[in-house]
């Protein structure tokens, strides 16, 4: 409840998934990264730089801006790769890029994520008949893509909550240090694939003896 | 390019991550506050796991460990030293207990299953105790105040103080200012939805039943019950604490939810079925714990009554917070209890005084023996007899009336609407008569009835739930599509509860003319325009939408203006029957004397306060006569409170003042706060009779549109034409009269001839904007199944600042969404 969601929707073509994704993570993840932070003395740190690098895709009339950080694209591939591998080939799926903080607890506990921002891009897919349409296709979805990419844009320039900077011991809490040339805000990237409308009997029995377990 | 920053040091970043999550957990901060901090809190819970063992065990330890035969002396116990017997002699050894224990299947059975409760609510227990940690370290880092002050703090102030954090933190990201009413969303989110849905009469819990007649049942079984399955349970339609499940909000497949809940309505009611000899047994032990002691320390206090489960629930505002409710209620509880002590049946004294008479004599003979010789308890049963008899005579006195009471309902129902607010229409005037009495027991019935419904709950609920709710669940889904929005940084929350007079205000109650919402759409009761002048005086921070405020102000003024413009016309009678009326000048006189108390030492009233306490003097007298020494005490204050005023300059508005005195010191801030709640549950109590006065006069040839309850939806209810309804002269309905002296009507010409000249012209224009009204499409769907389509309306604008209202009203960015899906009806409200 308290955080932001935002909704994105495409609809394409089953080669294109692959791309058109990673086009829109990267798109948000550009603007939700900083350069390293390096700590100077008590409350002062200097922010190091961040390259970007233009990527022209296959499938798609389309060029994207992303954060030239091979670590962060080696990530964001795999996660688009499972949910494409995931996806059948008319189905419809949801991918979701999800900024947390976390917050420590003592021992019992494992540490708590509070998201504050959460991105979902719906998916459609279609499948076309020949190579005409598929023709068209290519440039339709390239315009969308652009149109989306000025969405996300406009969303990330609205003065709206963001973590406070954090001291050195805190950093781990509001962003991924865990990259050696880029620092992105906390983020996890999930994907649930919805095949068809309501769900089965085991499913539903499963999620009831999960809630009833989880209080 | 490398730039130096700064990070300001503090602890704002465990603040504001604590924070984030503090506000899911809003209710429990409002729990902690009520159940006056941390200590407290976690002794209570403590003790109850306790008690809960010591039901068990007791009750198994008495069915199986005890000797009887040697209790009652039917057998001997041979003792070497003395003859006396001990209670040792009476408890069977351990071995004999176990056995006995082992060989009793049913007890095996009664323990386990409570063992496994026992087991659920002690890891609750523990859960519980980890976010109430918590919270407690967010009361002492972000709101600044220890455990130790937080039972001497009013919610106000600790409402003030999140929303002061708010702006230093943020901890809402979706906007920059919190209101009070996003908190009272927050924490009453399902709370609104069970009273919108007792409001519309949607939850089966009015029978007609051949023998007993029209009868509520409601009890806390089928309430969690009701939870369980809209709310919470596994499968609920809301998908976590604050969002209803997608599916929910749109149109398209309300068939196949509905029999999807239909069928989850008859799995959760054969759960209770089966486990109804569980639940049975279990509330037949508690009842008998917790109630033969108060039974044995004062047996008339099964002949007390209390506020039913359903009349707190029919009574309550939207968005009133608990301990708001308990209080409007606890004050209207003793004119409540006398106004049904009117009604003892004269058979029934008759029989009772006799009653009364042959068990006293026996009574008082069996006493004076005892006092000559105590021997006479050693007498098998005597002892018992005196015990019945003493019993006996208590709940015949019950049904005594006192000798001096004299017998004015219609007066002491004015006193007890004052302060619960609500009440049916046909009441008024009716009091005297037995069925109004009848229906006023529903919402107030005697504490035996109560705990004999409790016994019976789990019986009756099973029953309930198969065969009444799982007929509605149609509606229900439909009400829940329909009275759904979005408010962001909330969640969703009932529609009801946003108390928007255009969405849901009911023409018959003052929002004729402003109201566009059909008959579906409308709340019952004048529960909208109730609720909101409620909280708009609970909350005198709170900024409403525009048109809200306009309304506010209106009737405030109004009721100012009637005030103001009535002479005090002391009437003689008025002084023969001082009994009610000293009730009605003591919801006067206690807090106006007070604020002049307050006023005199200390300077941070407000002249809003001030001239809110005098017009509410005067308006109540304008309501029913009242005694001069009333009006005597309350120029008297006034005059107090006028010398006070001019001692010194006033500073800043009305409302900004309170800050400034809740702020200063801890107890200066306490007085005032406390003050300030006397003060303004006086002021709706004022609003509330005479909203009701008015929607009388408002009403009066009209047939009676709304009824006691509505029958099954309200089809037939529809074609009333607005020209019946609005046809009054201006000055009879405008001056609210007192109905037992209509002697007052002569002279009502009211010091303000100009303000009913206002009137009329402000009522031609209602009128006409009433017609404009009907010509809007918003009625055409009612009908056809209770299914409702909601016209396309703009959302309430400038909930929030008022510019950026629009540019932070966050769509999401979909295109092609399927035509053949009914657009969810949900509005998102910025």
């Amino acid at each position: 409840m308290n955080c932001r969601s935002e909704v994105l929707e495409v609809t394409v073509e089953a080669r294109q998934v692959e791309e058109a994704m990673l086009a829109l993570l990267h798109t948000i993840l550009l603007h939700r990264s900083t350069g390293k932070f390096h700590y100077k003395k008590e409350g002062t740190y200097s922010i190091g730089t961040v390259g970007t690098q233009d990527i022209d895709c296959d499938f798609i009339d389309f060029t994207f801006v992303r954060v030239s950080s091979e670590e962060l694209d080696r990530a964001i591939r795999k996660a688009v790769s499972e949910f494409k591998d995931a996806l059948s080939s008319d189905g419809m799926g949801q991918i979701s890029l999800e900024f947390y903080q976390k917050k420590k607890s003592r021992w019992p506990f494992s540490d708590e994520c509070i998201p504050w921002e959460v991105w979902s891009i719906k998916v459609n897919m279609v499948n076309l008949a020949n190579e005409q349409e598929r023709q068209i296709c290519r440039e339709k979805v390239g315009e969308k893509l652009g149109e989306k990419v000025i969405n996300v844009v406009e969303v990330i320039n609205r003065h709206e909550y963001l973590p406070k900077m954090p001291t050195q011991s805190e950093v781990g809490n509001v962003f991924d240090t865990s990259l050696k040339d880029v620092q992105p805000y906390l983020y996890k990237i999930t994907y649930q694939i919805t095949d068809s409308l309501g769900t089965s009997v085991s499913t539903t029995m499963r999620r009831l003896i999960k809630d009833t377990l989880a209080l | 390019m490398s730039t130096v920053l700064k990070i300001q040091m503090s602890n704002a970043h465990m603040i504001s991550s604590d924070a984030l999550k503090f506000l899911l957990n809003i209710h429990y901060v409002y729990n902690l506050h009520q159940k006056n901090g941390f200590t407290c809190m976690l002794l209570g819970e403590i003790f109850e796991l306790v008690q809960l063992l010591f039901v068990v065990g007791f009750t198994v330890f008495l069915a199986n460990c005890v000797d009887y035969d040697v209790l009652f002396a039917n057998k001997f116990v041979n003792h070497t030293d003395s003859s006396k017997v001990t209670l040792p002699d009476a408890i069977l050894p351990m071995d004999v207990c176990s056995a006995h224990i082992q060989d009793n299947a049913f007890v095996i059975f009664v323990l386990i299953i409570s063992g496994v409760f026992w087991l659920h609510r002690l890891v609750k227990f523990l859960y519980n105790v980890c976010c109430y940690w918590e919270i407690r370290s967010f009361y002492i880092n972000a709101l600044k105040m220890t455990m130790s002050e937080l039972p001497y703090a009013t919610w106000q102030e600790v409402q003030a103080r999140i929303i002061e954090i708010q702006k230093e933190h943020q901890i809402c990201i979706h906007k920059k200012e919190l209101t009070e009413l996003d908190i009272y969303h927050r924490i009453l989110r399902f709370k609104n939805y069970m009273v919108a849905m007792v409001n519309k009469s949607l939850l089966p819990v009015r029978f007609r039943l051949p023998v007993l007649g029209d009868c509520v049942f409601y009890t806390r079984g089928l309430k969690y019950n009701f939870e369980l399955i809209f709310f919470w349970g596994p499968g609920s339609l809301f998908e976590n604490e604050w969002s209803l499940k997608p599916e929910y909000k749109r149109g398209g497949n309300r068939l196949e939810l509905a029999d999807r809940l239909a069928s989850r309505i008859l799995w959760i009611g054969v759960a209770n079925l089966l486990l109804c000899p569980v639940i049975l047994v279990w509330q037949i032990l508690y009842a008998f714990f917790s109630y033969t002691e108060v039974i044995k320390r004062e047996p008339g206090s099964l002949g007390a009554r209390c506020w039913s489960l359903y009349g707190r629930c029919y009574l309550r505002h939207f968005n009133e917070l608990d301990h708001e409710l308990m209080s409007r209620l606890s004050k209207g509880y003793k004119a409540a209890s006398k106004y049904m002590n009117c009604f003892l049946s004269p058979l029934l004294t008759v029989v009772a005084k006799n009653v009364a008479f042959f068990a006293g004599s026996l009574l008082a003979v069996l006493i004076a023996l005892t006092i000559y010789d105590e021997d006479v308890l050693a007498v098998e049963h005597v002892l018992s007899s005196i015990t019945l008899l003493g019993v006996c005579i208590t709940v015949c006195r019950s049904f005594i009336p006192d000798k001096h009471m004299v017998f004015c309902p219609e007066q002491l129902l004015r006193v007890i609407l004052a302060h619960i607010h609500y009440m049916p229409d046909h009441w008024q005037g009716n009091a005297h008569r037995y069925e109004t009495r009848d229906q006023f027991s529903q919402l107030f019935q005697y504490k035996a009835v109560f705990i004999l419904e409790e016994l019976l709950s789990p019986v009756v609920t099973p029953i309930i739930l198969i065969f009444c709710l799982r007929r509605k669940s149609l509606e229900i889904i439909d009400f829940f599509r329909n009275f759904t929005v979005e408010v962001v940084g909330v969640g969703d929350t009932c529609s009801f509860a946003q108390m928007d007079i255009r969405q849901h205000g009911h023409p018959a109650w003052m929002s004729e003319g402003k109201t566009e919402a059909s008959i579906y759409q409308q709340a019952e009761d004048g529960k909208t325009e109730l609720s909101l002048m409620h909280f708009a005086i609970t909350n005198p921070h709170w900024q409403p939408p525009r048109e809200t405020t306009h309304f506010i102000s209106q009737l405030k003024e109004r009721v100012q203006r009637e005030a103001a413009g009535s002479a005090p016309d002391t009437h003689p009678l008025s002084l023969s029957e001082s009994e009610p009326r000293s009730l009605v000048a003591n919801i006067m006189a206690d807090p106006s004397t007070l604020a002049s108390v307050h006023f005199a030492c200390d300077s941070s009233l407000t002249n809003n306060a001030a001239s809110g306490i005098s017009s509410g003097a005067t308006a109540l007298r304008s309501l029913s006569p009242i005694s001069s020494s009333l009006h005597l005490r309350g120029s008297l204050s006034a005059a107090h409170r006028a010398s006070g005023f001019t001692g010194r300059t006033m500073a800043g508005s009305g409302t900004d003042a309170r800050t400034v005195s809740s702020g200063s010191s801890a107890w200066e801030g306490q007085l005032t706060s406390l003050v300030l709640s006397e003060y303004a549950s006086t002021e709706m109590s004022i609003h509330a009779l005479y909203m009701h006065e008015l929607h009388k006069q408002q009403s009066r040839g009209d047939l009676s549109r709304h009824t006691w309850h509505r029958q099954e939806s309200d089809e037939s209810s529809d074609s009333i034409p607005d020209e019946v309804r609005s046809e009054p002269n201006a000055h009879s309905r405008n001056f609210p009269r007192s109905h037992t002296f209509p002697t007052t009507l002569t002279n009502p010409v009211i010091g303000s001839g100009s303000a009913g000249t206002a009137m009329s012209q402000e009522e031609a224009k209602a009128q006409s904007s009433s017609q404009r009204r009907h010509s809007g499409p918003a009625e055409d769907h009612f009908g056809s199944g209770g299914k409702s389509v909601r016209t396309a309306r703009l959302p309430m604008g400038g909930w929030a600042e008022d510019g950026k209202a629009s540019s932070r009203h966050h769509e999401p960015l979909q295109e092609e969404t399927s035509e053949d899906e009914l657009p969810p009806h949900i509005h998102k409200v910025t």
